[in-house]
């Protein structure tokens, strides 16, 4: 049965939309209806590579990472799930390649042990006893934080979306959001392939759709979307702890419990748009780029190559707010490499949002920012 | 009755039919989710012997004619290929 | 980077053919193949083909390939890959990758024709991963191209035309069939091959499945039950058959990896074997630059396949040469597909293609309900209504010998009529017309049995002596009895009637393996006898 009026209407099944559903529902929101025009984790979550790294260089950062960190740890209590996330806490090894990233990494370090993240600088020698085949040819230094990891990202949102359903969440799959209704100024309905939904509230949850769902309600939402690949090898026995990563050289590469070898790199002069087709280029340059700093993958099989999309804020920070132009319109979009991770505290952040409470945390993450001049300078994204 | 639990539908992750059932049941309605979930065809041969049986099951528990299904993806390097193929060095020391 | 005109993926009867159509035109053309042959579907079919004259009906399979593996050889504008898998298109780089040698290599084509074939439909039954349970291909594999008996006893699934022709050959090899299992009403393939396997002796179990294998290590038998009309299965009939291999021959599914990652449009249409590329008449699809041709543009067999081939070979090389000569050919190839597929058993084919190719419909006409007879169609054993519709009368019977053609099923075939000599067979204008034959015409010279890919003509001579008769018959199993030897005579099951002497035993280069053996037996059984066993 189509669900035809809601309290709010979430748009887009990812990890975002999941999370703020199932917080939502567990605060005792009721007829809560969940969007999603294909299938959940559809978008960027089920394509991403599902890296937690609590190793950040702005506070804020370091805040919603480790908090989601603690969740993503009590999972199935947090969330009162089944469902294993495959949680894997085995590091982030962060290299840097010249003096400038050395002295971001130590400034960085210096902010995240406010928070109690467990990170560490490496003399290169040192990182080889955590990936001892590491080729540490140029490398300056690294950082090593042994409680970062992956999760599973399909679980994860399978997890949060079935406790949603079983708080009473509507689900619809096979939906697309159409149009958004409004009259006198408020929004009156949501315009869906299977009809309309009346609601007074939106949560744009849309990912790399974002700006069109702006559009839809008549906003001009600044962000915009770009193609991010990746790849996946067959799996081999465990020979891989910490996700590697660097700026610089611009790669990350993780082996997941299940034993297969997940990785990409930051593209360079991508269009903005909505582009997801896997290109010759990209296999070629991350062959390049991971057998020479991981020399023994030369053997492994690459199985499946994909892309999705990321959703850029000018920042590249997340914006999470309700529109100043049109009440009831609110956001969790432009969460650029980094939504997965952050998405347990953004769910519980905007569900007080939502609910008009108090915020839980002091972050700087609405719209406002850009005209204030208040952006986020975070230095280590990819 | 039949033993579902005997009946491998995915030979490269061992997945049962039972567990394929059981998704279906639970509202994976979407190949491209079952196999998500499952790993189910995530193997070498990317669910071309798997994925008609995971069509035909979701048809006869949802009802929705095959026709209808969204069909699944496939994705390149079809059959899989080395790190060191792609690079022109066939020399495959050790 | 490897530039080239036309890139060919797959080295089946399709991929070749529109290799060909390429080449002979003088276009740069590569082709490639995974294996290390050319021929693909074609090697395995050791059996003659069905189709006309044109189409090499008649001739083997694995002749027809040899003829155009040559061919491609010898085509100084065809560079041929062997040991190459295609690996992906990525059609924004206009770049296919594949992987030989240990190598990644990229070519940018001007023009893809795709022609990967099918790959075997799995069935779930209970206990499917137990070793001993094989698909049909595998098996032909092993037995023709590496020579290996595959097992002793064999429970076939499917009886399509892969399924029966597997179930001879692999009667050929020495191997027992223990049965034949149709979930449908009807038997899947054509009749005539049913009513080969038929004559050997093989069980077939039409409006039955499998519910399970049996074996703790291996298969060492198969639970079988009875279907109702709606396909349910009918308690309380289960059966157990012993068997120490369970062959899966349950259809064909389009390989469309390549056309689904390159963007292609694709579609579900049951009747065509499952997802396949939309396409037009023209063979192509959704994405301009690509062409498709064979089982992966809807299962169907090789004759089929190789027009097809050239059909997209010669419509992609004529956006680059747009000759009007070829244009003649490819609506000469366009209108021979119409007459194979117009037949009451291209019915399946006819209404998929019709759901795919969009605008007009693509065929106006074709029969659906042939003149075939329900127990035929069930059993693969003509009724007695079937055999005296086809008798001469009386006094031609007992003139001189006469040929007797059991073909009761409308399919698009017509070597008999090609090779009487004295032109006593004849089918109409339509190529799906049951051959008849003026008994006026016919001197029994017999050459018309050895040419029927059927094995369905048999030559009688009523007054052989005063009381025996002699029917010739085609015979294909290993050892040829020798003349004078006495053998097992049988009848259309492949049950013993009576001892027989074999009084002639014809075997040439041009019969290729289809030799013909006169058997004498008392004359009331002339109209019974119809194969041999050789007494050990
Ligand atoms: C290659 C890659 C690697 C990444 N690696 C990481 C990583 O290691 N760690 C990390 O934390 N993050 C990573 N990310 C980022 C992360 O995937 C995203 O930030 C996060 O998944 C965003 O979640 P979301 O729910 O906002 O968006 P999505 O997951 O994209 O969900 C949006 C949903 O909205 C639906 N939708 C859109 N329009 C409509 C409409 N009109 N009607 C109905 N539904 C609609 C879409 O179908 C989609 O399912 C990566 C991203 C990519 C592409
Ligand atoms: S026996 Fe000879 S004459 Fe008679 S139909 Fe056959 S080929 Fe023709
Ligand atoms: S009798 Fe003629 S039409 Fe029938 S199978 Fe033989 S050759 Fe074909």
């Amino acid at each position: 049965m189509m669900k035809n009026k809601a309290s709010i209407v979430i748009i887009g099944g990812g990890v975002i939309g999941c999370s703020a559903a199932y917080n939502l529902s567990k605060r005792g929101l009721k007829d809560i209806v969940l969007v999603e025009k294909k299938f959940l984790a559809s978008g960027a979550t089920g394509r991403c590579g599902a890296g937690i790294r609590q190793q950040w260089g702005t506070r804020q950062n370091c805040f919603l990472a480790k908090k989601s960190m603690e969740i993503f740890e009590n999972f199935r209590d947090y969330v009162d799930t089944k469902i294993d996330i495959e949680l894997k806490q085995k590091g982030y090894l962060l290299l840097a390649y010249s003096d400038k990233e050395v002295d971001q990494f130590e400034k960085n370090i210096f902010i995240q042990h406010e928070y109690g993240i467990p990170s560490r600088i490496l003399e290169p020698e040192e990182s080889l006893e955590i990936v001892p085949f590491l080729n540490i040819e140029k490398l300056k230094a690294a950082a090593f934080c042994p409680t970062d990891g992956h999760a599973n990202p399909f679980h994860v949102t399978a997890a949060y979306a079935e406790a949603a359903k079983k708080n009473g969440v509507t689900i619809l799959k096979d939906t697309e959001v159409l149009g958004i209704n409004k009259s006198k100024g408020r929004i009156t309905g949501v315009e869906t392939s299977k009809g309309l939904i009346e609601t007074e509230k939106v949560l744009n949850a849309a990912g790399s759709w974002a700006r069109e769902i702006g559009k839809m309600a008549g906003l001009d939402l600044p962000v915009f979307s770009e193609r991010h690949e990746i790849l996946v090898t067959e799996p081999v026995n465990s020979i891989l702890d910490p996700m590697v990563m660097s700026f610089s050289y611009n790669i990350y590469c993780q082996q997941s419990p299940h034993g297969s070898f997940i990785m990409g790199y930051g593209p360079e002069n991508e269009g903005h748009n909505h582009r997801i087709n896997s290109s010759c280029n990209f296999l070629e340059n991350m062959s390049k780029k991971a057998t020479w700093l991981l020399p023994p993958l030369k053997k492994l099989r690459i199985v499946r190559q994909w892309a999705g999309s990321y959703n850029i804020s000018p920042d590249k920070q997340p914006i999470v707010c309700e529109s100043e132009e049109l009440a009831g319109f609110y956001m969790a979009i432009g969460f650029s490499g980094h939504g997965f991770m952050l998405s347990p505290a953004i769910g519980i952040y905007l569900t007080d949002l939502i609910l008009k409470e108090e915020p839980p945390f002091d972050i700087t993450v609405d719209l406002g920012r850009f005209e204030r001049r208040e952006t986020i300078s975070e230095p280590s994204v990819v | 009755m039949m033993k579902e639990d005997n009946i491998i539908v995915c030979r490269c992750e061992d997945v049962t039919l039972k567990d394929i059932r059981e998704l279906i049941k639970r509202g994976y309605t979407n190949i491209e989710e079952i196999k998500r979930i499952t790993r189910c065809g995530m193997g070498p041969c990317q669910g071309k012997n798997c994925g008609q049986i995971i069509l035909r099951e979701i048809s006869m528990i949802t009802g929705i004619p095959v026709e209808k299904l969204t069909l699944q993806r496939y994705r390149p390097p079809f059959g899989g290929i080395k790190f060191s193929e792609v690079l022109g060095e066939n020399n495959d020391e050790k | 980077m490897i530039e080239t005109d036309i890139l060919v993926v797959g080295g089946g009867p399709a991929g070749i053919s529109a290799a060909l159509a390429c080449g002979r035109n003088n276009i740069k053309t590569v082709l490639i193949e995974e294996r290390d042959f050319l021929g693909g579907q074609l090697i395995k079919q050791t059996h003659r083909f069905f189709g006309s004259k044109e189409e090499r009906a008649g001739s083997r399979g694995i002749r027809i390939a040899e003829d155009l593996m040559n061919e491609i050889k010898k085509n100084k504008n065809i560079d041929l890959y062997l040991d190459a898998r295609a690996l992906g298109y990525y059609e924004e780089e206009k770049i296919f990758t594949v992987l030989q040698n240990g190598r990644m290599l990229k070519f940018s084509p001007r023009k893809l024709i795709i022609a990967t074939g099918a790959f075997e439909k799995s069935l779930s039954f209970e206990n499917n991963d137990l070793p001993g349970i094989y698909g049909a291909g595998a098996v032909q594999t092993l037995m023709n191209i590496y020579g290996v008996k595959p097992a002793e006893r064999v429970l076939m699934i499917g009886s399509g035309n892969i399924g029966l022709i597997v179930s001879y050959q692999l009667i050929q090899a020495g191997v027992q069939v223990v049965g034949v299992i149709e979930a449908a009403p009807e038997i899947g393939g054509y009749a005539v091959h049913a009513s080969k396997i038929r004559r050997l002796g093989v069980p077939l179990y039409t409006s039955h499945t499998i519910k399970k294998a049996i074996g703790n290590e291996f298969v060492t038998g198969a639970e079988i039950i009875e279907l109702d009309r709606n396909w349910n299965e009918i308690k309380g009939t289960e059966k157990k058959i012993d068997c120490d291999c369970i062959c899966l021959s349950v259809g064909l599914s389009p390989l469309v990896d390549i056309l689904s990652q390159s963007g292609c449009e694709m579609v579900y249409i049951p009747e065509l074997g499952g997802e396949v590329p939309v396409r037009n008449e023209n063979m192509q699809t959704s994405i301009d630059n690509i062409y498709v041709a064979g089982d992966l543009a809807g299962i169907e067999e090789a004759t089929a396949a190789m027009l097809e081939g050239e059909l997209a070979g010669l419509c992609a090389a004529n956006t680059f040469i747009n000759d009007v000569k070829q244009d003649e050919r490819i609506e000469k190839i366009k209108n021979n597909l119409e007459v194979l597929r117009s037949g009451p058993k291209g019915s399946k084919i006819r209404s998929g293609l019709n759901k795919l190719i969009k605008g007009e419909t693509f065929f106006q006409g074709g029969r659906n309900t042939g003149s075939e007879i329900e127990a035929f169609k069930k059993t693969g054993i003509p009724s007695g209504e079937n055999l005296r519709s086809i008798l001469p009368d009386e006094k031609r019977i007992n003139e001189t010998p006469f040929a007797l053609i059991e073909c009761f099923q409308e399919i698009p075939c017509d070597p008999c009529v090609n090779n009487c000599p004295f032109g006593a067979i004849t089918e109409g204008t339509d190529i799906n017309n049951l051959p008849k034959i003026d008994y006026s015409k016919c001197t029994g010279c017999g050459s018309c049995i050895s040419r029927c890919p059927g094995l369905a003509i048999f030559l009688i001579n009523k007054n052989y002596s005063e009381n025996t008769s002699t029917v010739s018959m085609p015979y294909e199993m290993l050892p040829v009895p020798q003349k004078g030897e006495i053998v097992d005579v049988l009848d259309r099951e492949g049950k013993k009637i009576v001892s027989g002497k074999v009084v002639k035993v014809l075997k040439n280069e041009k019969m290729d393996k289809t030799n013909v053996i006169s058997v004498e037996i008392p004359k009331e059984f002339f109209n019974v006898a119809r194969n041999i066993r050789l007494v050990k």
